[in-house]
């Protein structure tokens, strides 16, 4: 017999019936990236397990000119660049950024 | 290796690093790179460059090319002071040194880490026409 099973994520850890809290990531824009999202930055929850591709699709939905620049873009958690692959975790501050210019 | 590292709106002193050049007596070369803010960028005649950083990560980053370089290379030092915030055309916008036993590995070593640091350091600038 088909059993379904309904699996709730949720950011409050009291509330009754989640499987698990929802991560919450920090997400910080930097250079002209700021100005294509309209903030410095934004806090997201995303469902544990998250890998920071399918994270960073999300990110576009919801910032569409950022969307364009997605091919360019660097991104790092913490301070160290990380592949789409990463699996986000609770507290990880995600940075996203136009190509590096110094010098 | 002996490493200083400064990202600081300050603006820079060469006279004052060139001072503080420290070389041991098996250290045969110094080789420094001075980048300057240039009067045009893209065709266009500028008053300055507005520099931005990701602090907490170029520094970490610098330091993973440091690691990169002296791995590399028999390298005594390396200095190196990135401007930021406004840099007026004809400034200096970034300094650095290398200090190692012969010129071959001190220019190869300070080569790679400017060429580096233009991929992987956050830093950006942001061009202020001529008013």
């Amino acid at each position: 017999m088909p059993v379904s099973v309904l699996v709730l994520f949720c950011s409050d850890q009291a509330v009754s019936g989640c499987y698990k809290s929802a991560v919450q990531v920090r997400v910080h824009f930097y250079s002209y990236f700021k100005d294509l999202a309209g903030l410095a930055e934004v806090t997201e929850s995303v469902a544990p397990g998250s890998r920071l591709e399918d994270f960073l699709q999300k990110l576009f939905l919801r910032f569409p000119k950022l969307a364009a620049m997605k091919k360019s873009a660097l991104v790092a958690v913490g301070i160290d660049y990380q592949a789409g692959d990463y699996v986000l975790a609770e507290g990880d501050e995600v940075s996203l950024f136009p190509p590096v210019q110094g010098g | 290796m002996r490493r200083e590292l400064t990202i600081s709106d300050q603006r820079i002193d060469e006279q004052a690093l060139g001072k503080g050049r420290a070389m041991s007596a098996g250290m045969g070369a110094a080789v420094y790179f001075v980048g300057v803010v240039r009067a045009t960028e893209e065709g266009r005649p500028i008053a300055a460059l507005e520099y931005e950083a990701f602090q907490p990560m170029a520094e970490h980053q610098f330091h993973l090319l440091f690691d990169q370089a002296e791995t590399r290379w028999p390298l005594e030092s390396v200095r190196l002071v990135h401007r930021l915030g406004r840099v007026a055309a004809g400034e200096t916008a970034l300094w650095m040194e290398v200090v190692a036993p012969h010129r071959e590995e001190a220019f190869a070593a300070c080569q790679f880490i400017v060429s580096e640091m233009k991929r992987v350091v956050p830093i950006w600038k942001k061009a202020f026409p001529l008013a």
